[in-house]
């Protein structure tokens, strides 16, 4: 029963939503009305157990002095803070919450984002080399299209920026497509094994 | 050890070093640096633009990131909304990731400082966040009726009580959809909204995504891009060059005509993202320069081996 009755719910479910999708009848429409406020009313309760499971796993590693304790004790304060300042002054310009966001989260979050460029330098210099014909003109794209990215390539020649356009509209495109295409087959495929119920991984092992 | 083994063997830490010093310094010290605009970003500026003065048409700005996309995300919002002010276009925000509601307002107060007229409401509806389980239903449901799908806005108003609804209930008059983003790219928009309803969808998104954006500007599902942080200095520029004048748009003139960017009667908060794009260049420079070197080392430490 415990795979069951999800199962059930799931294949009816994605049926119910394909003949909304294809059928624009009236009674399709307040099925999806009616799915409408059922989504409006269980969405609090996602938030909820999000924030009770970030709780348990952190409260359990503080607790038994996991490895790096200290860092679940952070989360946790900055959890109950950052939540508190907002249900207590609001979320407007000149509050306790904003302040954090502004000074804490802005800087520490654009920090962790901009480690890529070194990280990109770094990995240019030690590992992007000419080792073959392909990896050669990948590099030669890559300088191409890192030039016509700033102002300086287009005052080197003209060229540089056209040049850059057709690699991005050209090769660029039908890779990048080729890819969409059999993620959107996948995407495909493996709906409709769940909706076939010949997909079960998603309801876990057990009974 | 020989000259080419040691840039081999480099500590990545001077690299490290010299990155930071790329980027910070051309920040410190801003130098003038020309911005051509390209096609993706004009389209983008160019209907805004025809929606100047009409209270029948409106555009929306979805805030889809978090403060980590910020320094190349903001610069755009911040110049889509310095263009719709200037111009008297009404304008929408909305966000789907509690972390991108403080960004909302954030990237409103910065404009709203220089344009005091303005009012919430009015000029400006900010619906703020609603959760993402809420994202598909809405972007259906403002084919049908805007207040109906979101009901309320970031104060917690009836949006539909509010002055700007008076002649927008739609995506007939609400005509363009604008995602900022570091990955999506207004995929929710362009897959359910723009085939059902017709509306106009772009996006702003991170340089790295880019590529990945340019199959749906060729089919049309995107309208146009903000490429990164060279998308928010090309908006920027056509602001500063003719909403911030009150010229007529010209895609030549866009191309042609130099904007100062040294020059402090513009805000810093309204060039920083040209200002950023001399640090990106000095950065990109940095980075083909470590390319050449390495290989230059590879190759000639291929040569020796070869001769051992």
């Amino acid at each position: 029963m415990k795979r069951q009755i999800p199962l059930i719910l799931i294949m009816t479910l994605c049926f119910l939503f394909v003949f909304h999708a294809f059928i624009p009848h009236k009674y399709s429409q307040d099925f999806y009305q009616w799915w409408l406020s059922w989504v409006r009313a269980m969405t609090p309760f996602a938030v909820v157990l999000g924030v009770m499971s970030l709780s348990m796993i952190h409260w359990t590693k503080i607790s038994r002095r996991l490895p790096n304790w200290q860092y679940s004790a952070v989360t946790l304060i900055a959890l109950a803070f950052t939540t508190l300042a907002g249900f207590l002054w609001g979320t407007q310009p000149g509050t306790p919450y904003m302040w954090i966001f502004t000074n804490m989260q802005m800087p520490m979050a654009s920090t962790m984002f901009s480690l890529l460029a070194f990280y990109i330098a770094s990995a240019a210099y030690k590992a992007f080399r000419a080792r073959s014909l392909e990896a050669t003109v990948l590099l030669l794209a890559a300088i191409i299209v890192m030039l016509a990215q700033v102002p300086i390539g287009m005052a080197i020649s003209r060229w540089i920026p056209q040049i850059s356009d057709w690699i991005l509209n050209v090769p660029n495109m039908a890779a990048k497509r080729g890819i969409a295409l059999g993620v959107g087959l996948g995407m495909t495929a493996t709906s409709l094994k769940i909706m076939l119920g010949i997909e079960r991984t998603y309801l876990g092992s057990g009974d | 050890m020989n000259f080419f083994e040691r840039i081999q063997a480099l500590d990545r830490r001077w690299i490290y070093l010299l990155v930071a010093l790329a980027i910070t310094v051309p920040l410190v010290l801003v130098f003038d640096s020309k911005t051509y605009t390209t096609e993706p970003t004009e389209n983008i500026y160019q209907l805004i633009d025809s929606f100047s003065g009409r209270d029948d048409r409106a555009i929306m700005i979805n805030f889809m990131h978090d403060a980590s996309t910020m320094p190349e995300l903001f610069p755009m919002e911040v110049a889509i909304l310095r263009h719709a002010f200037l111009r008297d276009v009404k304008v929408f925000t909305i966000c789907f990731t509690p972390t991108a509601a403080p960004l909302v307002d954030y990237a409103i107060n910065t404009v709203k400082e220089e344009f005091p007229d303005i009012q919430s409401g009015v000029d400006y509806i900010n619906i703020g966040y609603k959760p993402a389980a809420l994202y598909l239903p809405i972007v259906l449901g403002m084919g049908d009726d805007i207040a109906e799908a979101v009901e309320t806005d970031a104060e917690g108003r009836q949006i539909a009580n509010l002055p700007m609804m008076e002649n927008i209930q739609n995506y007939n008059e609400m005509n363009l959809v604008i995602e900022t983003s570091g990955s999506s790219f207004g995929a929710m928009w362009y897959i359910y909204a723009r085939p059902r309803f017709g509306v106009n969808v772009a996006a702003g998104i991170t340089a790295v995504m880019a590529a990945d954006a340019y199959p749906f500007l060729q089919t049309g599902q995107l309208i146009g891009i903000l490429a990164g942080l060279k998308g928010a200095a090309e908006y920027e520029k056509m602001v500063d060059l003719f909403a911030a004048q009150d010229r007529p748009f010209s895609r030549e003139r866009a191309r042609e005509e130099h904007v100062s960017i040294t020059d402090d009667a513009v805000l810093y908060k309204f060039r920083v993202a040209r200002i950023g794009m001399n640090a990106q260049t000095v950065a990109h420079i940095l980075i083909i320069v470590f390319i050449i070197i390495g290989n230059v080392g590879y190759f000639f430490e291929k040569q020796r081996e070869k001769k051992v």
